[in-house]
């Protein structure tokens, strides 16, 4: 399935910016390619939150939705910002996470990822 | 390769299993590294540390911002390249996980309805066969690129430089769409979608809206090849809507519904998410409040120097040739200038081939560095006028950095 650099290279210059019309000959190629079955699989990531206390809440709630990669390469935020952080994804993103978790994952969080409260 | 990846689904019944059984606690053992056999790299801002990945369908070497939903930065050195970004390292960004990973070519309809006088469901070949084929080269850039260097830091994806991407788009024209259906008189918006859904039901469909005279402008356009292929799975596979001139955020990916709205778009994507001040520079304080914000539009222009890297040697006193990218945004590339004594001077670059106002421009200058350590600049200015700024801009969402690019090189 991996198309090499070259290869692709030469398409765009055999390309150019030509003026084509539907139902040409030169369409053929391209109207196999798109009427075909294509079926890939997407790699999905291992990691998990590093240990802490509330490690099971991100475990758990985080990776419902996305691997835990996108929360460990965050820059460090402040215990407020990840607040705002969880709470985006509970009302706009609709996170099952209970109410009464949000303070202690924002907790764990900050303790993985965290910096002090202020400027 | 020493990972070995395991499908979506497993992932999704695993993380159900999981819920039911009251958290994922007891499913992971241990705080665990994949294994990427490619290697890594340090991208220059605090956590910067990335894998390199060969391990997505149809793409060759990517950087690994997140695995699931993927989001997949370009390496710098491939701008480097030429003008068009080879579809296999073109970035990668989703918002949902719950992408197809089967398409039946042959079986896909896009459809068109709401306020038309013929709903439509077209085939590809439909598409390829009763349609003006129409070709534009158009950078599509992130609205996030290079996140990561906002001071102070904000939440997000943390790209570098290397959320954009520019290519050669084969497709159909979205005004001929829609004069096939008729848009009924007093319409207001266009909005899009593609076949992504979110995990769970309550995370709102992603959809994103045109107003109706911005779709029918004749440019923008649904393209179903990309460099003269059919574009990759996870570039949108087997058609994405082209936005010439804005951020990617518009430019759809697997795009099978067009909606014709009589009323504005109020759709969580273009109400809530990818709002910007609208201030010069789509700039503001940190803290500052009751700025109005507006959804993120036209692109503004940037340049890059592709042919060092940070703090490379150069040999002192002998002329060396520097090259790089630059693109207008939404307009052309009217100049681009280099500065080698920290912005004080500025000398023109030699612009290369003009692939059209919304490609990538490749340029070049010869320069010949002094001794010791020197900060090499460049600075593009768009064919409307618009050049970009000395000082970076600031937002909470991270969007629309186009500051001067500034390089330290060593000469010696």
């Amino acid at each position: 399935m991996r198309h090499s650099t070259l290869a692709l290279l030469t398409v765009v210059t055999a390309a150019g910016v030509s003026d084509g019309y539907a139902g040409s000959p030169a369409d053929a190629p391209l109207a196999t390619a798109l009427n075909r079955t294509v079926n890939v699989t997407l790699p999905d990531s291992h990691h998990v939150f590093p240990p802490g206390e509330g490690a099971d809440i991100a475990n758990s709630q985080c990776m419902i939705c996305h691997s835990a990669g996108m929360v460990t390469r965050q820059p460090p935020l402040t215990y407020d910002n990840w607040k705002l952080e969880i709470n985006k994804m509970r009302s706009a993103y609709g996170a099952p996470l209970p109410e009464n978790q949000v303070d202690s994952l924002a907790k764990y969080l900050t303790t993985i990822a965290g910096k002090q409260q202020g400027k | 390769m020493g990972h070995q990846p395991d499908t979506m689904g497993e992932r999704r019944r695993l993380i159900l299993r999981g819920i039911a059984a009251g958290g994922l606690a007891g499913a992971f053992t241990s705080w665990s590294r994949a294994t990427w056999a490619e290697g890594h790299i340090d991208l220059p801002f605090e956590g910067g540390q990335r894998d390199l990945t060969h391990s997505f369908p149809q793409k060759g070497e990517m950087i690994l911002l997140r695995t699931r939903p993927p989001l997949l930065e370009t390496p710098f050195p491939v701008f480097d390249r030429g003008v068009f970004t080879p579809n296999d390292q073109f970035f990668v960004r989703w918002h949902l996980a719950n992408i197809p990973t089967q398409i039946d070519g042959a079986a896909f309809r896009l459809n068109v309805h709401g306020a038309v006088k013929r709903e439509l469901s077209l085939s590809l070949t439909e598409l390829l066969t009763k349609f003006p084929r129409v070709e534009l080269a158009a950078v599509n850039q992130c609205s996030g690129n290079s996140r990561g260097f906002f001071a102070p830091r904000v939440a997000g994806g943390q790209w570098a430089n290397g959320a954009m991407g520019n290519a050669l788009w084969t497709g159909v024209r979205l005004r001929d769409i829609l004069d096939r259906a008729g848009v009924k008189a007093g319409s207001a918006a266009v909005r899009l979608h593609g076949l992504d859904m979110g995990v769970i039901p309550a995370t709102p469909v992603f959809m994103k809206s045109l107003h109706v005279d911005h779709a029918r402008d004749g440019e923008v356009m649904i393209a179903y090849a990309m460099n003269g292929q059919p574009l990759p799975m996870v570039n949108g596979f087997p058609t994405r809507l082209i936005v010439p001139g804005w951020y990617s955020t518009y430019w759809v990916k697997m795009l099978s519904d067009i909606e014709v709205l009589q009323q504005p778009d109020d759709n969580f994507w273009m109400a809530k998410a990818y709002l910007v001040p609208d201030t010069p520079h789509a700039s503001m304080e940190p803290g500052q409040t009751g700025v109005p914000m507006v959804p993120i539009n036209r692109m503004v222009p940037r340049s890059f120097i592709t042919s060092l890297s940070d703090d490379q040697r150069v040999p002192a006193g002998q002329p060396l040739t520097v090259r790089g990218i630059a693109f207008g945004g939404d307009a052309g590339v009217r100049d681009v200038r280099v500065s080698a004594d920290s912005g004080s001077t500025w000398s023109p670059a030699r612009l290369g081939q003009d692939h059209g106002k919304y490609s990538f421009r490749q340029w070049e200058i010869r320069l010949t560095p002094k001794r010791g350590p020197t900060v090499l600049q460049v600075k593009a200015t768009n064919t409307s006028g618009i050049v970009q700024p000395t000082m970076a801009n600031w937002n909470p969402g991270g969007f629309m950095r186009n500051v001067i690019e500034s390089m330290p090189v060593v000469g010696a």
